[in-house]
């Protein structure tokens, strides 16, 4: 075996695992763990990135005054109508998620994953500014309730179109290999490409839906001008963008419900819809819930998209929370505010990557 | 024969929406095939422009004669391979110590890994925007490559690999007095081939891909990325040097993804998948 020459023919166990874990910790000490604490610091300043380039003592420290300065406002109270839509759907969904709970229709899990959302979003939304009263960032709280709404047209659109296509081709044969290739394909795209397709296609004048809707003798529709349109054009890209990943996830959840059980229920006439609702979506359920957090924790973090084809209009109804940071950052220098975004950003996207993680392990045992 | 004929109506069924899925992309293609003074006037010259006619290759002829883009395709193609090969070394290294090797504190180096997962990008670009502009590193390939470099995703990937593997061989190596690194390079590596296929389409996807960090960090248009070079010529279609000629940005800038994709699908639904099941 000398053949091999020194490769650390002395090293013990010990030694070999500090010489090869080395470049790993450096690089994530240096580019993840000391950024991520440097932005907390950040944050607690008054930091404009042009001075503090200049001068690196041309910043100062503030505390918490960025939170509050971004979170909070003048004269703020609570009630349980301020959006009322949006609160008294968030109750009923926690009273139903309580009462399916208590009568065991829905696993532990998903409850408390629901019923979180929707005690956080009942008590969130219910903050608003009382008489003469005002938020310090008039942009930052409707940009995420831009960025959730959102999430809530894209997460249960891709949820629903991929599991429908992944029960339907999942199947062995060329066609439907086909089928798989063709849906999953526009997810290996750049979401830079993607917005130049869909900006074209979206265009009135030389677009392509415009062209199909004039020819029904329709008007064209200003997709990314009109404010009421705006938002549903780009949760139209992302679902064709991103709608294989979900796809392929299902189609292993579907690999792993074994034939014997559909062959069982076919003696019972339970075919189709029937097998479908009774086999299929309870066996799913774990799959379902992580296709779900996976889709949030991506589409929260919607950038590209509203950038490049809206940015972030018109009147600010496609501006999204991380739009928000890059602008706060880049465009106004405010690096302080932006990095204490970015800390708000962390926690929602690091509360679901713990529920997403917790799922995991569950469906390891 | 009542199985065959649902069957046949299934493939019809789902015929339609697959043909609508394609209809961005062959567009895309179909109007980088046109004449630009054609494209000025209409985007749908035949069969609402999904067919190119008329035809012409002038748009990729232009795309290499003058513009920048084949030099942000070389810029794409040495970052995302710069990339691939940091994360293979740097989570293969890693994964294997995790895996395999016992020392001290190795828990808490795992747990240490799994917090890192949960960071997103977009929560650490601007502390690394301000350490790079301190080094003076932007505008450079290392200032494209070196933040996505230690993923703890790419570690845990080769981590479970690397777990998954008998004991017996290595421990047959031990015998002969083969040391650890050795074992690493001449007996788990050769063995962890289809993992690193996972993880270097995984990277290299993510790489070509990458908009945020490249639109931070490159700012000058000769260091431009791609996928940077294509968002910068798409935000005002009417100025522009052309429809045709854009699209055949946006279709190169694709092929590579779109090869790698055909080619290795497999291996790129895996390794999309254990990227978002993990990262």
């Amino acid at each position: 075996m000398a053949v091999y020459g020194w490769s650390g023919k002395r090293l013990g166990q010990k030694s070999s695992a500090a010489l090869l874990l080395t470049p790993f910790v450096v690089a994530y000490l240096a580019f993840l763990v000391i950024p991520f604490l440097n932005g907390i610091w950040i944050s607690l300043h008054n930091w404009n990135l042009m001075a503090v380039a200049f001068d690196p003592n041309a910043k100062e420290f503030v505390g918490l005054r960025n939170y509050e300065r971004i979170l909070w406002g003048k004269n703020i109270v609570w009630s349980p109508a301020a959006s009322p839509l949006v609160q008294w759907s968030a109750a009923f969904v926690l009273l139903s998620t309580l009462l399916l709970t208590a009568f065991g229709k829905i696993s532990r899990g998903t409850a408390v994953l629901v019923g979180s959302i929707a005690l956080i979003l009942f008590v969130a939304c219910g903050f608003h500014p009382g008489a003469g009263g005002r938020w310090y960032d008039r942009r930052f709280w409707p940009t995420v309730g831009n960025t959730i709404l959102f999430v809530a047209l894209t997460v249960p659109s891709i949820t629903i179109i991929s599991l429908s296509l992944a029960v339907l081709v999942n199947r062995e044969s060329r066609a439907m290999a086909v089928f798989r290739t063709i849906f999953f394909l526009s997810q290996v795209l750049s979401v830079t490409v993607v917005t130049l397709i869909w900006q074209l296609l979206f265009s009135p004048r030389q677009g392509l839906i415009a062209n199909v809707i004039t020819l029904f003798g329709g008007s064209p529709i200003h997709w990314l001008t009109d404010e009421r349109f705006a938002m549903a054009a780009i949760v139209i890209t992302t679902v064709w963008w991103s709608l294989g990943i979900a796809m392929i996830l299902f189609l292993a959840g579907l690999q792993d419900i074994s034939r014997d059980i559909y062959e069982a229920a076919a003696l019972d006439n339970a075919k189709g819809w029937r097998a479908f609702r009774h086999i299929t979506l309870p066996n799913l359920k774990r799959t379902i819930t992580l296709v779900v957090v996976l889709q949030i924790i991506l589409h929260f973090q919607v950038f590209g998209q509203s950038h490049l084809m809206t940015g972030g209009g018109p009147n600010d109804s496609t501006q999204t929370l991380v739009r928000y940071i890059y602008q706060t950052g880049f465009r106004d220098s405010e690096l302080g505010r932006a990095t204490t975004m970015a800390v708000f950003l962390f926690v929602i996207m690091g509360a679901f990557s713990l529920v997403q993680f917790l799922l995991g392990r569950e469906d390891k045992d | 024969m009542q199985s065959n004929r649902s069957y046949y109506w299934l493939v019809t069924l789902i015929s339609l929406p697959a043909f609508l899925w394609l209809v961005p992309t062959l567009w895309m293609l179909s109007l980088s095939f046109q004449p630009n003074d054609v494209l000025a006037r209409t985007t749908s010259s035949t069969f609402f422009g999904l067919i190119p006619l008329p035809f012409t290759l002038d748009n990729y002829a232009a795309l290499f004669s003058y513009g920048q883009t084949p030099v942000w395709f070389l810029n794409s193609t040495i970052v995302a391979v710069g990339m691939t090969l940091a994360v293979l070394f740097v989570s293969t290294t890693a994964g294997y110590a995790l895996a395999r090797l016992s020392f001290p504190g190795k828990n808490f180096v795992i747990i240490f890994c799994l917090i890192g997962l949960m960071v997103p990008e977009q929560a650490v670009f601007i502390p690394l925007y301000t350490m790079f502009a301190d080094f003076g590193w932007h505008n450079s390939y290392h200032a494209l490559i070196l933040p996505r470099v230690a993923v703890p995703i790419g570690v845990f990937l080769m981590m479970q690999f690397f777990k998954a593997i008998p004991r017996d061989i290595e421990e047959a190596a031990r015998l002969d007095g083969v040391s650890w690194l050795q074992i690493f390079w001449h007996v788990m590596l050769p063995l962890a081939r289809p993992a690193m296929t996972t993880l270097a389409i995984l990277t290299f996807l993510y790489a070509w891909n990458d908009y945020l960090w490249p639109l931070v960090s490159a700012q000058k248009r000769e260091m431009f990325t791609i996928t940077l070079g294509l968002a910068s010529i798409q935000t005002n279609f009417a100025q522009s040097e052309g429809l045709g000629r854009i699209m055949a940005s946006g279709v190169i800038a694709t092929l590579p993804v779109v090869v790698l994709f055909l080619l290795f699908q497999r291996y790129v639904v895996q390794a999309m998948t254990a990227g978002g099941t993990k990262g």
